[in-house]
């Protein structure tokens, strides 16, 4: 089995799973979003796309003020300062945001259309839970399992938060680009599907 | 003058899918086995229809149920797209809200917050919201409950709430579809009265009602719907003559 011998375990956790919790309740919420507002959108003409936004927003406020609390509690406890790395932390949640909102649109739409797509959307999530680097470290895994774990997108953004908080250094540069690339093309392909099917959101919810 | 709102040769086509299939699962297992297998037919809910609304009309939409009235409503504030055709608005008239009493209220939030929340679902600002928000407790008459839950409402008083916040979200096109089966009688007169208001001041009103009287004595023109076509246009006093023809039939 692998050998865990990540220091301050913990906080390494905590740094992983709490970006990792606002994208899974994100993701969830945004699949029932239109089909449970179905009364208002029958009804009021209102730019749709806000629920979706709404709810990746939510989940973003709840998100930081989690990390609010993690900050001084980790530098009290685990001894671990903020170091200069943590700005990176603004380049990296607007992504990451923009990433998650982009997948919100997309189940959003689908859901309307397929509604056993939230069950689905359980059951991905939970399997997408292992194959991310979260209760391990991307780095103990042998070199042959990390091409899987890196298969799934959302491996980049939380090594990314590790790195700016556990390992307090700044993403490397090619990091960052994957990055603005799954982010840009996930609010694409979201946003075009969840915009050329919304005019029948109305008599399908 | 150009008309406020053009309704050009517009149809409305809804799908009605048999044996309907909206999961994953029953289209996955549709591919194998017929019996899970949608089949689809097209119900046309409005066909050709084609209509103009001048600025400052009162114009009454009558029809039997399920004539394709809040159709046309939805189409024009634009909820359904139509399937053929076009509607639009030279003017670039701005159409209010479909007065629906009471959309988006929440049970467990107070009088003074539904009207909040009511509004800013109709894309009013918070700012715009408390200029309102006296003419809508005044207009209602429920000064002291406007801290209760709405769940505590009676269906009335939440009628009267809904009513009193459609009107004073003062839309440049007034969009009501069947409110006056709510509230007493001097409630309903109220009503009326506002609405004549809104006609003095050349604000342009679209009106689905089953009263024939009420039709009759508000609007300019009536427009009568049946199964989704337009069969007559005109005076109000002719058209309540045809439904009644129509339902006699």
């Amino acid at each position: 089995m692998l050998r865990v011998d990540t220091p301050n375990f913990p906080y390494f956790l905590l740094v992983g799973i709490l970006p990792w919790n606002f994208f899974a309740q994100s993701l969830m919420m945004s699949t029932s979003s239109i089909v449970d507002n179905g009364g208002l959108i029958r009804k009021v003409w209102l730019p749709i796309e806000v629920f979706p936004i709404a709810t990746v927003f939510f989940n973003l406020a709840q998100y930081l003020l989690a990390m609010a609390v993690l900050f001084p509690m980790a530098s009290f406890f685990f001894r671990v300062p903020l170091s200069r790395s943590a700005l990176a932390f603004f380049v990296v949640l607007p992504l990451h945001v923009i990433f998650t909102l982009g997948l919100g649109f997309f189940f959003a739409a689908a859901t309307v259309f397929y509604r056993d797509v939230k069950h689905f959307t359980e059951i991905f999530l939970m399997l997408l839970f292992w194959l991310t680097p979260i209760i391990y470290d991307v780095r103990v895994l042998p070199e042959s399992l990390r091409a899987t774990v890196y298969a799934n997108p959302l491996s980049f953004f939380i090594t990314s938060y590790q790195d700016i908080f556990y390992r307090q250094i700044v993403p490397d540069p090619f990091h960052l680009l994957v990055l603005f690339s799954l982010s840009g093309l996930s609010l694409a392909v979201g946003y075009i599907v969840f915009s050329s099917c919304k005019v029948r959101f109305a008599e399908e919810v | 003058m150009f008309p406020l709102i053009e309704i050009d040769n517009v149809s409305k086509a809804f799908t009605i899918r048999h044996n309907r299939t909206n999961s994953l699962k029953s289209s996955f297992i549709g591919i194998f086995h017929k019996r899970f297998r949608e089949t689809k037919e097209t119900l046309w809910a409005l066909k050709n229809v084609t209509l103009s609304v001048a600025p400052g009309e009162t114009l009454g939409l009558i029809g039997r149920n399920g004539s394709g009235k809040s159709i046309l409503l939805r189409l024009i504030v634009g909820i359904y797209r139509p399937t053929q055709g076009q509607v639009r608005f030279p003017n670039g008239a701005r159409v209010g809200a479909m007065i629906e009493l009471g959309v988006g209220f929440h049970p467990e939030l107070t009088g003074r917050e539904n009207v909040f929340l009511g509004a800013s679902i109709h894309g009013l600002s918070r700012g715009e919201v408390e200029e309102i928000y006296p003419g809508v407790v005044e207009f209602s008459e429920l000064d002291s409950f406007m801290d209760v839950p709405i769940k505590n409402y009676s269906s009335g008083m939440h009628a009267r709430l809904g009513f009193a916040l459609a009107i004073n979200l003062n839309p440049q096109v007034l969009l009501v579809d069947e409110i006056f089966a709510v509230g007493d009688e001097a409630f309903q007169r109220k009503c009326i009265e506002k609405m004549e208001e809104f006609r003095g001041e050349g604000k342009t009103i679209i009106f689905v009602s089953h009263a024939a009287e009420t039709i009759k004595n508000f609007c300019e023109r009536a427009c009568l719907l049946d199964h989704g076509s337009l069969v007559f246009l005109g005076a109000p006093s002719k058209a309540i003559e045809e439904y009644h023809r129509l339902l006699a039939s």
